[in-house]
């Protein structure tokens, strides 16, 4: 084929090209594409005010009104119980900064007759979360211990509640070993935790308390407690109450459950958290804790109780090698 | 001899005409079949699948379903179809947005296979009406994630108070904040329909078919082709077409909760991760089983098992 045959479909073929290839880029300009047009459905969709949630006011300090003299707090720390230095920091430190004296009781010091012992030199006992059942002779330790004008505060989460041997503040059997010691306090705690869906700090579990009667809600507007536990007492004052609309996880029922109460030398708390340095600045919470801490030094408990086996026969019942109740 | 050659020159160019023209027919028949089968019909319904934890690169894959929906003409409505316990919570949002996005465009319907619950609702929240199955569950409108923080030791050394540390507050608040998103968005596009309070939707039940269809979780019980042919009849159309989109596998991961410490921690396993990662941010899942992560770093398979 000479050079003038393929003249024609060469021009033929460029020109096919130049037409379809330029058509099809000039197709956007005459249609003008497609407008981009993009809502800010993210932003549209967030009530920033709506979602946010606010820090919890956190400020006062934590002050004792009394003016008793110097007493001895001990802490038990002999019955496995969970709660961490850092949560009683908060209550040691008002002691100690008042002039009174705190002291730990280890498993050793609980042992047969040393726990009374311990006792004996100590104006108030402070009992939290303990995981392990006292035994019989201990558990009279501290009933004359109270009935002495010594001071007792209990200390329970829910979680743990269940395996707190002492009082009968569990619904468990093994909790309720002493029925005379359970009725004589008359203070009961029942399982689950406490919840607000309507009014709540932050999380539905962070529920307010109001105060009830008695010193320990002196001067209180209202606490906050992260986990709380329901306690009530069958004659004794109750400190504190949660809100209407508070439920119980348990029961789902919503009432103005107590989660302070106190009969007569005995308090108990259904809650740590409000100790812990986090919490124990937000609302009136440090005004409870110098309640409390108040509460502790206020009993002017008998010298020399409970009494030592020689004075006080029965009171001091030999330990058993193995507790009565089921171990947990 | 001139004769020969050009009658042989113009039977070649008569074969190659042929051939020429049954090869572009054999291109553009199924075109021309398709333009002819959907002049047909009056539009596409896409059916696009979300399944699995709900995880950055699923949505990934999501999304450029529906974006391809938005963007196709012939596309008239989208049905989502939903298995899924939830996942992370800044996909699932995403998952949401896409699905806002498209259904301001067109009928979205959601139909719910097994589960389509928790970041899984949040996801199908816009669509138009949601089809669940009698046993399927939807609902578990809450948050989830760790309260505390691991303590960073002093050997390590940080700008600041809060790096790398939220206090228990702050976790408390940034999961409040979450859930209020998330139960403000389902009151939002749901309100009218629940017979629920606010309230009882932020307890994050999670409800089977029959008690959703009722309490306006859902809108009805019904299978996928319902929930298909609803979202053609929403969009005006009586024969219609359905594409079904099948994001690509991109290795999802398991969650699951497991002790340590004496404290519940919330790990992730996956195709990218050699062991257990703890998941230090909130999650919106339906349920995170329980699960012994020694097994997981010794035998893969036995991981399998237990999280199937």
């Amino acid at each position: 084929m000479s050079a003038r045959e393929l003249a024609a479909p060469a021009v033929a073929f460029v020109v096919l090209v130049a037409v379809i290839v330029g058509g099809a880029a000039a197709v956007p300009f005459v249609s003008g594409g497609e407008p981009t047009d993009v809502t800010n459905l993210a932003d549209r969709q967030t009530d920033v005010d709506a979602v946010t949630v606010p820090e919890a006011d956190s400020e006062g300090s934590i002050t004792m009104d009394s003016d008793a003299a110097p007493k001895t707090v001990l802490i038990d720390r002999a019955h496995a119980n969970q709660i961490s230095d850092e949560k009683l920091s908060t209550l040691v430190n008002a002691l100690v900064a008042n002039g009174h004296e705190v002291e730990y009781v280890t498993q050793e010091q609980a042992r047969g007759p040393a726990w009374n012992e311990s006792l004996r030199s100590a104006d108030a006992l402070l009992i939290a979360n303990p995981n392990q059942p006292y035994t019989p002779g201990q558990l009279a330790g501290v009933e004359a211990f109270a009935d002495a004008g010594g001071r007792v505060v209990m200390l329970s989460d829910p979680a743990s509640i269940q395996q707190f041997g002492i009082f009968g503040f569990g619904i468990q059997q093994q909790s309720n070993d002493d029925p005379a010691l359970n009725s004589e306090f008359g203070i009961s705690a029942q399982s689950g935790y406490l919840f607000n869906m309507h009014e709540y700090q932050q999380t539905f579990k962070s529920v307010y308390a109001t105060p009830g009667n008695g010193p320990l809600s002196q001067g209180i507007d209202r606490v906050v407690v992260r986990d709380a536990a329901a306690v009530s007492t069958a004659d004794g004052q109750t400190a504190l109450r949660v809100g209407e609309r508070t439920r119980l996880s348990t029961t789902r029922r919503a009432d103005t459950y107590g989660i302070a109460v106190r009969s007569g030398p005995v308090a108990m708390v259904g809650d740590t958290d409000f100790l812990t340095p986090e919490s124990a600045y937000v609302a009136d919470n440090d005004v409870f804790v110098g309640n409390l801490a108040d509460f502790l030094v206020s009993g002017e408990k008998t010298r020399n109780a409970p009494a030592p086996p020689s004075e006080g026969p029965g009171r001091d019942e030999p330990v058993p090698t193995r507790p009565p109740t089921e171990a947990v | 001899m001139t004769e020969d050659t050009s009658a042989a020159s113009a039977r070649t160019v008569f074969v190659v005409a042929v051939v020429a023209a049954v090869l572009v027919s054999a291109v553009l028949a199924p075109l021309a079949y398709d333009a002819a089968q959907s002049a047909q019909s009056e539009g596409t319904v896409s059916v696009v699948t979300v399944s699995g934890t709900i995880t950055a690169s699923t949505v990934d894959g999501v999304s450029e379903d529906l974006r391809e929906a938005r963007t196709n003409e012939s596309i008239r409505a989208v049905v989502l179809k939903v298995d899924s316990g939830g996942g992370l919570v800044a996909p699932s949002e995403r998952l949401y947005l896409e699905v806002l996005r498209t259904a301001e465009q067109m009928p979205v319907v959601a139909s719910v296979q097994g589960v389509g619950a928790s970041g899984a609702y949040y996801g199908m929240l816009p669509a138009d009406e949601i089809y669940v199955l009698s046993s399927s569950e939807v609902g578990s409108v809450g948050v989830i994630g760790p309260g505390g923080t691991t303590p960073v030791p002093d050997s390590i050394i940080r700008t600041g108070p809060d790096k790398a540390q939220p206090t228990a507050e702050d976790r408390r608040r940034t999961i409040e904040s979450l859930k209020r998103q998330f139960v403000g968005r389902v009151m939002e596009h749901r309100g009218e329909e629940l017979s629920v309070s606010r309230e009882e939707v932020a307890y994050a039940k999670t409800y089977l078919g029959p008690e959703a269809a009722r309490n306006g979780y859902a809108d009805g019980v019904g299978a996928l082709p319902t929930a298909i042919d609803r979202a053609a009849e929403l969009a005006g159309m009586e024969t219609y077409d359905v594409v079904r989109k099948e994001p690509p596998f991109r290795g999802g991961f398991f969650l699951f909760a497991a002790e340590n410490d004496n404290k519940t921690m919330i790990y992730k396993q996956g195709p990218g991760t050699t062991g257990p990662v703890p998941v230090t941010q909130p999650v919106l899942v339906d349920e995170i089983p329980n699960h012994n992560p020694e097994l997981a770093t010794h035998d893969p398979e036995v991981t399998r098992n237990v999280s199937a």
